[in-house]
This record gives structure tokens, sequence and C-alpha cells, in this order.
């Protein structure tokens, strides 16, 4: 069996490899063409794979995996169409360096059931912008919407001339399969967006990865904060595709002199507080006991399917539900990451208790993924984006949208979002092309006036202290 | 795109290739390359021990496909041991076999 496996993962790669090859001698100007060329049919099927991938997965909204298309393609094209990824990308004639753009090789993409069809055209555009062959390995649960959207993607890519086999998608497989391939000595980097043990094997696998793992998003309202504008937004991000994306709002922390306000302004635009004791019926089908993590079952479903779920009446058109929460931890299960439209509530004494549980909050699953901020203090908000180990915060702006950018600021559009060493990933930057390519520079001579004028024997004087060698070196400069 | 030079008495087969070796182009030379192999192997007996010797002469080739890398590896595995060689390769297409791993397998210079 291992073996039948092994020939699989080298079939595969033989192929992935081979396009690598061939892609190296494409242009910028050929390799534009194919990313446009797979922008056009992946945003002219947008609507097609939205709804493949809701009827599939039963997860989220299908007219909101619709805006992941888009986002997953307009804005991501937008954003990378102009970049030089190709050749000579930059050459500064001050310092005599001038970079090269070389493709890494094949890359092993993982994508994630919340948002399956978005990820595997993110992915592949920013794969062929790049010039590397990309492999996919869609999650079980959306293998058939993966499936066509690889075929639209590399269908629209060999029309504009594209090497054979760059785009591929590894047939439903084991567990055992997944690993090998992402431990192939052929792979050059894993791109993983999912769970947690996921990008756990990625960077157990040996080979280079970016992986990015769950969030858990607080968002701060300051007392300066246009409180009915940041419940709208609010509510517009955590319902959005119903919270699927990482990025969405966990948790809302404010101090108590605006709880009211805050309370009725989240009733008034159809949110519902459960009770004490509808809190705990709603943790037990949200939260497993065991693991203390989300229940996938409710991931991506609506307020009111959830309550039903959980034995709760709430009024017909209740958006979110929210738990008012006393602490955070494995005691309060709400307070951690939870994919669907439920959030946790907490009213604070005063500011520094609002940022320290906002840290509590950060610090639970979601180091260095994103925060969110509502006010209009400039001071709260650069000293809340101090204390936050985050990559993102984002600020008067759904984190939802925000996070993944190109609709409410201008961070690079992506459905993989680093986290930093928090995360345990190597950047906080939103991923895209430019993380996919390896800069080579090339470095002219342009020597060092002050080396050479200085007499480099005084370093073998060990009599000399460091201000004496200084302030010698840097004599008549 | 493609000329043989055929020396029999030594069976030793040269194709030279030029310009673009896309996809459509390998599909059509494919065949013409396969069956010139055939011809190169008629004649071999037991007591005719002279082992074939087929190169492929890169010298004007502008680029090349996946195909193409698969023809050379079937060609490479229909011929005996060693007796396959990819020549006349420009730097830039060395690259290209390195980076596909195939460059000692295929004898490419």
């Amino acid at each position: 069996m291992t073996e039948e496996l092994l020939k699989k993962a080298d079939e595969l790669l033989e192929k992935a490899l081979f396009a690598a090859a061939v892609f190296q001698q494409f242009d910028q100007e050929q390799t534009d063409r194919i990313v446009e060329r797979v922008f056009k049919a992946g945003f002219n099927n947008r609507v097609k794979l939205a709804k493949m991938a809701y009827e599939e997965t039963g997860i989220g909204m299908w007219q909101h995996k619709v805006l992941k298309n888009v986002i997953a393609t307009q804005m991501v094209y937008d954003d990378i169409k102009n970049e030089k990824t190709v050749g000579v990308i930059s050459h500064n004639e001050i310092t005599g360096i001038t970079e090269i753009a070389q493709p890494l090789g094949p890359i092993f993409a993982v994508t994630p059931v919340t948002n399956p069809t978005s990820t595997v055209l993110y992915k592949t555009l920013i794969c062929l912008k790049t010039r590397n062959p990309i492999l996919i390995s869609a999650h079980r649960g959306a293998l058939k919407s993966c499936t066509e959207t690889v075929r639209i993607c590399y269908e629209a890519a060999l029309e504009a001339g594209a090497p054979d086999d760059c785009i591929q998608i590894i047939p439903a497989g084991s567990r055992e399969f997944t690993q090998m391939i992402m431990s192939h000595p052929k792979i050059a980097l894993i791109l993983a967006t999912g769970g947690t043990g996921l990008v756990k094997a990625a960077y157990s696998s040996g080979n280079p990865a970016i992986g990015v793992g769950p969030g858990n998003v607080p968002v701060f309202i300051d007392v300066s904060a246009d409180i009915p504008f940041a419940i709208t937004n609010i509510i517009l991000s955590k319902t959005f595709d119903n919270g699927t994306i990482c990025a969405s709002e966990q948790s809302v922390i404010i101090e108590n002199q605006i709880e009211n306000t805050v309370i009725a302004e989240f009733e008034k635009q159809k949110c519902y507080f459960l009770t004490p004791e509808e809190i705990k019926k709603v943790e037990r089908i949200a939260i497993s006991p065991d693991s203390g993590t989300m229940n996938p079952l409710i991931v991506g479903q609506s307020a009111t399917v959830i309550a039903k779920r959980a034995g709760i009446d709430i009024p017909e058109n209740t958006r979110i539900l929210i738990a008012k929460l006393e602490g955070v931890g494995k005691d309060y299960p709400l307070s951690v990451e939870v994919l669907a439209p439920i959030l946790a509530f907490y009213s604070t004494k005063d500011y520094h208790e609002a940022i320290k549980l906002c840290i509590d909050l950060n610090y639970l699953g979601g180091i260095g993924h994103s925060v969110g901020i509502y006010a209009n203090d400039e001071k709260r908000i650069m000293e809340f984006s101090q204390i936050m180990n985050a990559g993102r915060i984002v600020v008067n702006t759904p984190t939802s949208q925000g996070a993944v950018g190109g609709i409410y600021n201008l961070l690079p559009s992506s459905f993989t979002l680093g986290c930093g060493t928090g995360g345990k990933n190597i950047t906080t930057e939103n991923i895209t092309a430019r993380h996919l390519i390896n800069i080579q520079r090339v470095c002219r001579r342009k020597p060092n006036d002050k080396f050479f004028a200085f007499d480099s024997s005084k370093y073998l004087d060990e009599s000399l202290d460091v201000n004496t060698i200084i302030n010698e070196y840097n004599k008549n400069h | 795109m493609i000329k043989f030079e055929h020396f029999p008495e030594e069976k030793h087969l040269i194709c030279r290739f030029s310009g673009r070796l896309d996809t459509l182009i390998c599909m059509s030379i494919s065949e013409e390359i396969q069956n010139k192999l055939q011809e190169l192997k008629q004649g071999q007996s037991e007591t005719n021990l002279i082992e074939e010797k087929i190169d492929f002469d890169m010298k004007d080739v502008t680029f090349i496909s996946s195909s193409f890398i698969r023809i050379c590896l079937i060609t490479f595995k229909n011929s005996q041991k060693g007796n396959f060689a990819i020549i006349n390769c420009d730097p830039f297409l060395k690259k290209i076999f390195k980076i596909a791993g195939l460059d000692d397998l295929l004898g490419v210079s």
C-alpha cells in the first residue's frame, strides 16, 4: 500500500517538476497572459463555483461565497497584475544591487473546507504569477467543487500557453498520502491553510512551509467609537459567510460605561443576548468537551440553525448569538474561536481592564493573527496596536473583510494570513505572489570608503577599546 | 522542427531539433522519432551486436515543453543504457533539464 502511494506521489511530483522546468522559459509577458486568462475564467465562474461549494459543504451562504471568489480573483488579480515576478525585478544604482526573481518549484497547496473554491483560485493565481506549478490538496468535504475550480483554471491556463500539469489536484486520498506529498523531496514549498493539526504537519514535513492556522479575534469598542457604526460593521463581518473567515470577530470587549448603549444597538440590529442557561446549551453543541475547540458541525451555520440545534427559542431573524462571559479560557468555552455567528461579549470596569482582557483573548489560540478596534482616539488606536500580538490590527473596519484586504484597505488580498512567530509563521504579512519567489541579488562592487580608509591592523590591537576604534573609523566622514 | 541524420553502419541516429518544441509540435514529431528508432533497431541481430546510439541535438531549440521532456525520457528508456544523449544545449536549456532532475540521467551536455 505504502509503495503504491509512493509511486503515485512520485508520478504527481514528476509532472509538477517538468512543469516547473518548462515554466522557467516564460517571460513576464507570457506569465501575465496566463494569469489574466485564469483570473477571467475564475471570475466568470464565481457564481457557479460558489453555489457548488455551498451545496457540497453546507457551510456558509452561497451569495457570500461569490464575494469570496471575487476577492480571490478580481482583488487578488488587481493586486498582483503589475508586479514584476520574472527575471530582473529591480535595480538600485546607489547600492549597485540588482534583484532577479526565480520561481520556487512545485508548491503543495492545502485548502480548507470553509473557503474552498476561493482559496484554490487565490493560490492558483499567485502560483502562476510566480511560475510555480501548484498541486492542490482539497479538503475531502469540498473535493468536488475544488476539482471543478482546478479544471476551469487549468483549461484557461493551457489555452494561454501554460505548461502541462502546471495545476494539479491530488485525488482523494488518505492522510498518509497527503503527508507523503508534504514531505516529498521534490516539493519546494507547502502553502497550508487550515486547522492546527494540518499546519503542524506542514511544518514537521521537512520542507519549507507557510502554514496559517486559526485565529481568535478580539474586537475592542472604545468609548470614543461611533457605536452604531461599530455594531453594523461587526455584524456585517461576523455574519459574512456565517462567520467562516478566520479573521472574523470572536469577542467584543467594551468598558461598562457604554454597555447599555452597545447592548441596545446589538439588539436593535437583530442580535440576541443568550441567558446564562442558553449559553450552556450553546456551549454543548458549539464546543467539543474533549478538545475545547469548536465543533465542525456548527461551522458556517446560521444563528437560527445553531439555536435550533441547541434547543433554544430566539427571534426568527436573529443574526448573531451573543454570550456575555466573565472570563477567558477553558472554563468559558465560548471564549475560543468559533467560525459561526456566535460572539463572546465582555464588559469591563475600565479601559485598562478591557485591554488586559483583549491580551488574554488574543493569546487564547489566536496569537499573531488579527484583532480589531473601533475608536476615534488615535492615541488609543496606537496603544492598542502596540500591545496586541497580531499581524493585522484592523481599525474601524469589519475584520473578516478587512484582514483579507482589497475592499476596506490596501492590504494585499489574500486567503492565507501570516501570523508571525506567535502563529509559528515566518511572516505576519498577507501571503501573496511576492512570497513565492526566490530573489537573487546581484551585488556589484561598491567599496565601503570608511573601511578602506581605516587602518585595519588596529583591530588586532587589544589595547584599543570600542570607542577609540569607532572614532578612528568614522574620522573625516 | 526536426531533421534526422542516420549513420546506419554505426547505428547512430542524430535528431536535430529547431525552434519551439511545444506540445503541438511534440505530438507530431513523437511518432516520427519512434519510427526512426524502430528503423535503427532493425537489422540488429544476435551476431550483430553494435549498439545503437541516439543523440538529440538541441543547438537551434528555443523552447521545450513537458511533452518534449517526456519524448526524451521515452527515447532514453527505449535505447540501450548509456547510448542516448542530449547534446549542444545552451546553458539555459541545461538548467531546464537540471530543474527537471534529468540532466545526469539523459546525459545532457
